[in-house]
């Protein structure tokens, strides 16, 4: 890494904390020489019952039937598509700023990355769960899996929804391996740091023979800069064919060329706002302002501003080219957006996504945490609002206007609206008290990099 | 004297284990032989549906259909072509008899109030002594109550108990009777006379508060005459209606004027008047004069084929007028006898109630009769009927009557019985059973020969004694009898019953009433679905949607916004409404068309004793009902009741602005000559390969003729009962979840004031460029090579993407088990299942499914035409076959000779959404109206 530190002012690591043996011990210490402590109790405490009662949701899917959902006749799709959406676009985040930054020599994003593709993998995989239990016989899930069978019978591969079974399934094994990869050397860490000899020999296991040789450096280097290079069209072409679930249809306000890129930008938008989150929980709750700096949350608010212009950017074309195309059924749904059953939600999208973020221009927002934390949980907010309105303003408003009808909110629906939270972070929790939560090897990169000795 | 302390130890546990022991025995089997056939009896070939002619009732009319049975089980009612009251299509209430046969509720014993369950041979003892001291007397103190009687058996039957016991008492109450047309008739001719009209030879139609083409007895004769006609546009003729709320009539009129019942008369006055009756001018409003004089203009215009209907809440005097205006038009209508007429005429439910009051009641029998619910609340009947030393009731379920009666007797349904019945026009056709009584009921005519001391007397031997008698009186000793029994029974009618036209006098003018009160008025209809409350018990009506409003599970009061906006009343504020000193509960609808100052409300809900279907469903009409006016409560309070309740619909909206117009194509008369035929956008440019058919070389379509669809929702039922469609119940229609394969949807392109309104059936689309197939995952969505767009229920896994990408919205799916171990209230029970199609799969729990085309008919034909070695003949579907109207019509269009073909090319051919280049294989023909160009500018 002789690449010069950034002219700027910039410090992505504390002065007084800039050391080999102190980055190590700030990551590896809480895991290995302390207890969980208070905060991380607590928080379990909160997260295990969300965790459970989702696990009771899905146990009552199963068994009782889709009907639990608010979906209807009209309205066939609901919360469970939304979520699948939001949380896919969670997951997206984190291999994004680990491929994306790595490959742009972004070196900053060494404090974040590793909590951000442990959030990808979790939220992945939650993710993952929503096209399960909404359908009518999840049981049956795996004949979108192309299988021999007796009955010679394959997917039918112009549907979306087969794409997207590959683009979920390759997307979960490729983050699940870029994330388990980038921890080899952190594994070695623990082990060689470990104080018993159960923690030698997990961590041992683990680490795959890690030595920290020349050799397997230039290896590992090699390798974890091809999968980034890698990651990045996988990341795009996971939410594109989100994107494309909706779009391959002929649906007014779902049939547009633009939703691949938008979803994509979404996913980047809602993730980065996601990572902000977390990586201001984790810095208080971890203690781990010296690898944390504000630093980094200027550069992340300053993608989220970003994203939320090309967001505002694609709803506007969404609204201009329904004028533009002229087709009556477009015009009629965009108007809907505006003035039908969902105006208030609408509004709300609209406050979140476009005009809240604006306050990210100033620099005095940026460098506060807890402005940032509200801004970041309103995108979120808004960016799950998007997804729900996508599905419910195009069906609730179809062709057929004798069959229009709104969406009836479920009980079902609101516990695996916020369950999942609680499974993500009862996750996160748990690999926090397993794993370095902040990538030492690499902070380590930035430090000597910084002039750290 | 058993000691009063507790069991010992030793004690309980012998008592235990003999418990146990005994109750383990109790769970085997009783022993039973199944034997196979060893001889299979004729025509019964497993798996092989037949047809049988029979009868069945409503309101005591018969009405001919074919019912199918596979392997002894009836599954379905068909119309039957022979029958003048069916002409080959159903209403909703046939199609639905079907499944009120394997009503789990259907009451399956005798029983006693006080004793609970009882046997028949109980209740003959306990009949000994009531009829003893009646027979004693001379008949005095029995009386008998029964609705409308039209079965020659029954009425030989009861004649012969007069006869026997002249001093008992008949007393004849049909809920949804003739009453002021008969004494209207009476003023007019002065003898009572049944008038018939024929719809197909009247070219200009008024309607008073007439509802032709709504639900009734009629409805198919009068709705297929009207379309029939109106196939030919040169004698498409006009059609007026002036009422107080919409009904089927109503929807279809070319003018149609909402108003108040008070009223009519004045609207009647004024087209005598125009026809020289020289009666005092009526002070109509300027509106309504424009309409009366327009119509009776176009009336004018057309003697011969002219007609004026007064409805069934007009007083008899307008009945007698509108019999002088027809006179005066030389209009169509054959005047005959009544047909439930009787040599010496039955007493009424009014003479009951001074027989109970007086206390003279010895014996009363109720056959076949709810007096408690349906009677009007005036009469008090349900108190009255303690003062009955002795009463029984026998009916189909325990109801409300049953409840206030000493005995009930459970009968058999239409289907399980032997019997015979008149149509309107007095046609006979006899009741023949398809099963052995499934829950030990007897038939009315084994009932009243039991109760007459007759105790073994078959039903089958009693009709037949009827019709031997009657065709030796008629033909002499030289018939032979068992021939021509055979034929009737094979037809499903006795060729020549029908009654032949009266010679009648000239009508004569009559001396016209005071009109109804002022005050609000809430008009009282018998309901679409339910008529009067005896189908209350049956699922597929409950949720089948009412035509115009398109509620489900329920009735409300219909009012118009105006009248809602000036009582400070929204949709869905629950209301009283007091009359007489009697109040309902009801929830308020906003309709359009609806008249101010009136509100409209349907009979047969808010039962108590229905079952588990229909207990608590709705509110109950009947307590506005008194015996003067059975159909118009005046001077009605309405006060808001302080809480709210949902409508329930299945349809929300009928009038957008932009769409209505594109998606329902409305033609006028004039213009027809102008209009080009619109295909299904086949010349549109696309990337998929046009659809190719098989070697078969079919081609399966369908044409909806929106003009001749009267929204009857017979097609509704028909295609629910041959498609084993589950019914989903309140709750989840409140979710917004349904079943029908088949909808009819309404649109309207009026004003609340004034609708134009039409129907419009959607089934599937069967599109050959299908959107619900790309996106289905697992290929669960494919086409065949005869066009036909099939669900493959075990392959789907139900991600509910066709639904979403269907621009039709034409699937359903089975968000919980509807049919399968989820049903609502008592539907998964045993007998019910009996119900189902052999022939169609019962879809599981988180499947898809649609219209079909009724495929299992189109691969019954083609088996057939395989085995025969001929080409495939006409197939029809259950939707078709029940149409009233002929206004679905389903074929081959590759087969010039096949009529869709050729519907395609009709100048009112149109596609629905044929822009998004689906191509679909069902398309319509535009509804047609012949507005009067005097009455251009008003569209009400």
């Amino acid at each position: 890494m002789s690449a010069r530190p950034h002219a700027q002012a910039h410090a992505w690591i504390d002065a007084d904390r800039l050391g080999y043996g102190a980055i190590t011990a700030a990551v590896a210490d809480p895991i290995q020489k302390r207890g969980p402590g208070r905060a991380w109790m607590i928080a379990i405490i909160v997260a295990l019952p969300l965790a459970v009662i989702t696990l009771i949701a899905i146990g009552a899917v199963l068994t009782v039937g889709i009907g639990l959902s608010g979906v209807n006749t009209t309205v066939v799709w609901g919360v469970s598509i939304a979520n699948y959406v939001w949380w896919i676009g969670i997951g997206n985040a984190g291999t994004l700023i680990s491929s994306m930054l790595l490959l742009t020599r972004q070196r900053w994003r060494a404090s974040i990355n590793r909590f951000a593709e442990a959030m990808t993998l979790l939220a992945a995989a939650i993710a993952g769960l929503f096209p399960i239990i909404h359908l009518g016989r999840p049981l049956y899930a795996y004949w979108l899996a192309p299988y021999p069978n007796t009955m010679d019978l394959w997917p039918q591969w112009r549907s979306a929804l087969v794409w997207d079974f590959w683009a979920i399934l390759s997307y979960l094994l490729f983050s699940g391996i870029f994330w388990f990869t980038g921890l080899l050397p952190d594994l070695a860490t623990l082990r060689d740091r470990a104080e018993t000899q159960a923690g030698r020999m997990v961590y041992g296991a683990l680490a795959l023979g890690w030595r920290n040789s020349a050799r397997h450096w230039q290896v590992f280097e090699t390798f974890h800069k091809t999968m980034a290079a890698l990651a990045v069209p996988l990341v795009c072409s996971v939410h594109s064919i989100v994107g494309l679930d909706f779009a391959a249809s002929l649906m007014p306000g779902w049939q547009e060329s633009l939703f691949p890129p938008y979803f994509v930008v979404g996913a980047m938008y809602s993730g980065f706002a996601m990572v902000v989150v977390l990586a201001i929980i984790i810095r208080w709750g971890l203690d781990l302002r010296a690898m944390i700096t504000p630093a980094h949350f200027d550069a992340m608010a300053k993608v989220m501003l970003f994203a939320s212009i090309v967001m505002t950017f694609s709803y506007a074309t969404e609204w201009f080219m329904a004028w533009y195309g002229g087709e009556h059924a477009d015009r009629t749904v965009v108007g809907y957006f505006f003035t039908g059953d969902y105006r208030w939600l609408y509004a709300a999208l609209l406050a979140c996504n476009c005009l809240v973020p604006q306050a990210l221009w100033f620099r005095s927002v940026r460098g506060n945490l807890w402005l940032l934390a509200a801004i970041a949980i309103l995108i979120n907010v808004g960016m799950w609002l998007e997804r729900i309105l996508i599905v419910w303003n195009t069906l609730s408003h179809g062709y057929a206007i004798s069959l229009w009808r709104t969406y009836h909110v479920s009980l079902y629906d609101l516990v695996i609206l916020f369950g999942p939270l609680g499974l993500f972070g009862l996750g996160f929790l748990v690999l926090a008290r397993l794993l370095p939560i902040v990538s030492m090897h690499e902070v380590r990169q930035v430090s000597h990099a910084e002039g750290a000795t | 004297m058993p000691p009063l302390s507790s069991p010992s130890r030793r004690e309980a546990l012998r008592l235990l284990g003999s418990g146990l022991t005994l109750a383990l025995g109790a769970c085997a089997k009783p022993s039973e032989e199944i034997v196979p056939y060893v001889r299979a009896p004729e025509e019964l070939l497993p798996g092989v549906p037949l047809r049988y002619a029979t009868t069945l009732p409503l309101s005591g009319w018969g009405r001919g259909v074919q019912a199918i049975a596979v392997d002894g089980r009836p599954i379905k009612i068909e119309g039957n072509p022979l029958h003048p009251a069916s002409r080959g299509a159903t209403d909703v209430f046939a199609e639905a008899a079907i499944l009120d046969l394997y009503d789990p509720d259907r009451s399956r014993t005798v029983t006693e109030r006080v004793n609970g369950i009882a046997s028949w041979e109980m209740f003959v003892r306990a009949w000994r002594a009531p009829l003893a001291k009646v027979r004693g007397q001379g008949g005095r103190g029995l009386h008998l109550l029964t609705g409308r009687v039209t079965s020659p058996t029954l009425a030989r039957q009861i004649a012969g108990l007069r006869a026997a016991l002249p001093e008992a008492v008949w007393h004849v109450h049909e809920p949804v009777d003739e009453a002021s047309a008969a004494r209207g008739a009476n003023l007019a001719f002065g003898r009572p006379l049944r008038a018939l009209p024929h719809l197909d030879r009247a070219e200009a139609i008024l309607c008073v508060g007439a509802d032709p083409l709504g639900p009734g007895p009629d409805q198919i004769r009068f709705a297929a005459a009207f379309a029939e006609r109106r196939r030919d546009p040169a004698r498409f003729g006009r059609l007026y209606v002036a009422e107080a709320a919409p009904t089927l009539t109503g929807i279809k009129a070319d003018h149609r004027r909402a108003l108040h019942p008070r009223d009519w008369a004045g609207l009647l006055v004024q087209v005598a008047n125009g026809l020289g009756a020289g009666l005092p001018a009526p002070g109509l409003g300027a509106e309504a004069l424009r309409f009366a004089e327009a119509a009776a203009a176009d009336l004018k215009a057309h003697p011969g084929r002219a007609l004026v209907l007064a409805g069934p809440a007009l007083p008899p005097e307008l009945h007698a007028l509108a019999h002088w205006i027809n006179g005066r038009l030389r209009a169509p209508v054959d005047l005959i006898a009544p047909p439930d007429g009787a040599d010496a005429p039955p007493s009424d439910l009014a003479g009951l109630c001074a027989a109970l009051d007086a206390g003279t009641v010895e014996a009363l029998v109720i056959l076949d009769a709810n007096p408690v619910l349906t009677a009007p609340a005036d009469l008090e009947i349900g108190r009255r009927l303690e003062r009955a030393r002795f009463s029984v009731h026998a009916g189909l379920h325990g109801d409300e009557t049953a409840g206030a009666t000493h005995w009930h007797l459970p009968l058999t349904h239409a289907l399980e019985s032997w019997s015979d019945l008149r149509a309107t026009d007095g046609t006979a056709s006899l009741v023949q059973p398809l099963v052995r009584p499934l829950y030990g009921g007897r038939s009315v005519h084994e009932v009243l020969a039991l109760l007459g001391g007759e105790e073994a007397a078959s039903g089958h031997d009693l009709v037949r004694q009827t019709w031997r008698a009657a065709w030796r009186a008629a033909s002499g000793e030289g018939g032979d009898f068992e021939t021509r029994w055979r034929r009737c029974l094979h037809d499903g009618i006795v060729a020549g019953t029908a009654a032949f036209p009266a010679a009648a006098p000239e009508p004569r003018l009559p001396d016209l009433p005071a009109g109804p009160a002022a005050g609000f008025a809430v008009e009282i209809r018998p309901d679409p679905c339910l008529w009067d409350g005896r189908l209350a018990n049956t699922a597929w009506l409950q949720e089948c949607p009412k035509p115009v409003s398109k509620q489900v599970w329920g009735n409300a009061l219909a009012l118009s916004r105006g009248e809602a906006a000036r009582r400070g009343v929204s949709a869905g504020d629950v209301v009283r409404l007091s009359a007489g000193g009697r109040a309902v509960e009801v929830t308020v609808a906003i309709e359009s068309g609806v008249a101010e100052g009136v509100g409209a409300l349907t009979l047969g809900y808010g039962r108590e004793r229905a079952g588990a279907i229909g207990d608590g469903i709705g509110a109950n009409a009947y307590p506005l009902v008194s015996a003067a006016s059975p159909w118009l409560a005046t001077g009605v309070e309405m006060v808001p009741a302080g809480r709210r309740a949902e409508v329930l619909r299945t349809q929300n909206d009928v009038r957008i602005e932009g769409e209505t117009r594109k998606l329902f194509r409305q033609i006028d008369l004039a213009e027809l000559a102008r209009a080009e035929p619109k295909g299904i956008g086949a010349d549109q440019p696309s990337l998929l390969a046009p659809w190719q058919g098989d070697a078969d070389g079919h081609a399966w379509g369908m044409v909806i003729d929106t003009a001749a669809c009267i929204g009857c929702n017979a097609c509704v039922v028909a295609c629910q009962s041959e498609n084993n469609v589950p019914v989903v119940g309140p709750e989840e229609i409140a979710r917004g979840r349904m079943m029908h394969w088949l909808r009819v949807d309404l649109y309207d392109s009026g004003t609340p004031e004034a609708p134009r309104a039409g129907f419009q059936p959607v089934p599937c689309m069967h599109c050959e460029h299908a959107p619900c197939e790309p996106v289905c995952p697992v290929a669960a969505s494919v086409h065949d090579g005869e066009g036909l767009n099939l669900q493959v229920y075990n392959r789907c896994v139900g991600t509910r993407f066709c639904q979403a990408n269907c621009p039709y919205k034409v699937r359903r799916f089975n968000f919980f088990g509807y049919a399968d171990g989820q049903e609502y209230a008592h539907l998964g029970a045993e007998p019910v299942r009996a119900q189902r199609n052999p022939n169609v799969t019962v879809r599981a729990r988180g499947v898809m499914e649609k219209c079909t085309y009724c495929v299992q008919r189109i691969a019954t034909e083609r088996q057939a035409a395989e085995r025969d070695g001929r080409p495939m003949g006409a197939v029809s579907t259950a939707c078709q076959s029940a149409c009233p109207t002929r206004a679905i019509r389903f074929g081959d269009l590759n087969r010039a000779d096949d009529g869709v073909a050729a519907l395609r090319r009709d100048p009112r051919h149109y596609a629905l959404l044929e822009e998004l280049n689906t191509r679909p294989r069902t398309t319509y023909l535009a509804d047609l109206r012949a507005p009067n160009p005097d009455l251009a500018e008003d569209r009400s």
